[in-house]
């Protein structure tokens, strides 16, 4: 059984609406795989992130695609976006603007080679940390694959505190300080968005940023953590992570990401039956705002409503009401010494 | 100290007996005859009977690559026939259609992982598919192959992890985009060194890299710097 129908069990809870929207995700999945069937090859994999990676799509989601390349450069590859976009356009889909993040090209040698600096622009760290933490193949996954084990061995790899640091806890620094800088840049967007786009959406943003963009964050976070927490003893978590197996490491990390955000997080959850109170508030408030974006009405109201009138908006409200409710139990969570993962989110979540 | 060799197939397209001439001087502990084509099969064990291969403390034989299902049959009685027991015999999982015609074979029978072209036997998941068809079959590990899979070298630890215990020779060159094997770059060194020690030291190495006859030792000589293990702190 999955993890998080085992909280839904154990809490007495009844999470429909993500249940739900597991269905429709497996269903829009199904279709997009079939009608793009003749794109993906072993050197390009068709990769959708956001709602339809996380399990969490609802009638009124995008599918944010990217053509990933991964071999060599040929010139009609533009027009493979091209006809993805048609084939999309012609089944009825929702999909990012041209000139985005997503919805084109993209090659595998920046994803890989361009960590910080200049060069890691905005979009760049944006395509890199969704692929990590939220991305699926449709159709072949071998491009997909192979430069998320490439990414992965960047950030391993070269995280000397991991392998020969004097802390004990086995928590890969350089991957999570990305994480951690994406989270933040999200934040931050948010804001510089407010400015460049007053004619709406910020509602909608500002409640996906406090739940999906959170939980985004917790997934990255936990799976960081599971480089440590994955060991009962001392000695066998010394033991494993003696001469560097950088490859080992990657292949249990690529095990955690196969899970979706919410299910990696039930997953952690799972050993704190405790703290069930607090699990059953966090998972009930995600129900919510799935549902709250299920609903055609409430999601366009959160879409259109205008910033001067969130004050006495009861859509307003309950998005904000829910995001509270999933604030607070994640900082009941998280943020205290009780457990392995509080004591970890203080001391690396933090400083 | 790496036991290496090279694959007649690498040495001289087609033409095994002109390898094996090449090879002589050389004075490699193992070999692997190669029949990569189906007509190069028979003349292949034909001549078996003929050759000194007296210098090779460890010899195999690669398998036709492709091989129709009505062909299928005559192939696998005649590799199980004429070559002797103690050969593991190389297979390329795709060329299989029905396995009952290979199970007999045991562990004589070496799956290779493939390339990047091929529908199957990539991963260590695929490879789990086939073993779990030929239970007792061996692997024979292509480490480019697994590279080219794979550059984090991610796969080829999952493989060796898994399916150590079957091992019985390593594969060894640069696969390039094209699936063709070329001499072992720099690049490819350093790969192959990150997964080496997994490679227990007396498994048979063989070289696959298409090299001239005044290429051979210094390509040798790169396989064995490629896959010396590092010592593990």
């Amino acid at each position: 059984m999955k993890s998080l129908q085992i909280l839904e069990q154990r809490t007495g809870s009844n999470w429909t609406e993500l249940r739900a929207a597991r269905e429709t995700t497996k269903r829009e999945r199904a279709e997009i795989t079939t009608a793009l069937e003749d794109f993906p090859t072993a050197d390009a994999s068709l990769v959708v992130v956001g709602s339809l990676a996380r399990q969490e799509f609802t009638p009124g989601s995008d599918i944010d695609w990217t053509l990933l390349l991964d071999g060599i450069s040929r010139p009609q590859d533009e027009q493979l976006a091209k006809d993805i976009r048609y084939v999309l356009d012609e089944i009825g889909k929702k999909q990012p603007g041209r000139e985005g993040v997503f919805g084109n090209l993209v090659s595998s040698h920046d994803l890989i080679h361009r960590i910080g600096g200049e060069s890691d622009t905005n979009a760049n760290t944006t395509r890199r940390i969704l692929l990590l933490l939220e991305s699926v193949a449709i159709g072949r996954p071998d491009a997909h694959s192979r430069v998320m084990n490439n990414v992965l061995y960047r950030y391993l790899e070269e995280d000397r505190g991991l392998w020969f640091g004097s802390n004990e806890s086995k928590v890969p620094r350089f991957l999570f300080n990305d994480v951690a800088r994406y989270w933040r840049t999200m934040a931050v967007d948010f804001a510089y968005k407010q400015r460049t786009r007053p004619e709406g959406g910020f509602l909608l943003r500002n409640t996906k940023l406090r739940m999906s963009r959170k939980l985004l964050f917790i997934a990255g976070m936990l799976l960081c953590f599971d480089c440590h927490t994955r060991f009962n003893e001392r000695e066998e978590r010394l033991a494993f992570y003696r001469g560097k197996p950088v490859e080992a490491v990657i292949a249990r990390l690529r095990e955690v990401l196969n899970q979706p955000p919410l299910e990696l997080l039930a997953n952690a959850l799972v050993p704190y039956p405790s703290h069930d109170v607090s699990i059953k508030k966090l998972f009930t408030a995600y129900d919510r705002f799935i549902g709250m974006l299920a609903d055609d009405g409430k999601r366009e109201h959160l879409d259109k409503l205008h910033v001067e009138k969130i004050e006495g908006d009861e859509v307003a409200k309950e998005a904000r009401d829910t995001s509270h409710l999933f604030r607070d139990a994640i900082s009941e969570l998280f943020l205290t010494k009780d457990t392995e993962l509080g004591r970890l989110t203080l001391e690396y979540g933090v400083f | 100290m790496r036991r290496v060799g090279f694959s007649t197939g690498a040495i001289a397209y087609g033409d095994f007996l002109g390898a094996l001439a090449t090879l002589r001087d050389k004075r490699f502990p193992c070999l692997e005859l190669s029949a990569l084509r189906i007509s190069e099969l028979r003349p292949l064990l034909s001549a078996l009977p003929q050759m000194d291969l007296s210098l090779y403390s460890y010899v195999s034989i690669h398998a036709p690559s492709s091989f129709s299902r009505e062909d299928e049959g005559w192939v696998a009685d005649l590799l199980y026939e004429a070559v002797p027991s103690s050969w593991p015999i190389v297979i390329h999982p795709d060329a299989l259609h029905d396995v009952n015609c290979w199970a007999r074979f045991g562990a004589r029978l070496a799956i290779e992982n493939m390339d990047r072209r091929k529908p199957i036997g990539r991963t260590a998941d695929e490879l789990q598919h086939v073993f779990d068809l030929l239970p007792d079959a061996s692997l024979c590990f292509d480490v480019g192959h697994a590279r080219q899979c794979d550059p984090s070298m991610t796969e080829a630890f999952l493989i060796l992890s898994q399916f150590q215990q079957r091992l019985v020779q390593v594969h060894i060159s640069e696969v390039n985009s094209a699936s063709q094997h070329d001499p072992i770059s720099h690049g490819a060194q350093l790969a192959f060194q990150q997964i080496a020690n997994l490679i227990p030291e007396w498994v048979p190495i063989i070289i696959e890299s298409r090299v001239m006859s005044a290429q051979i030792t210094e390509e040798s000589n790169r396989a064995a710097t490629a896959l010396a293990s590092v010592p593990v702190c």
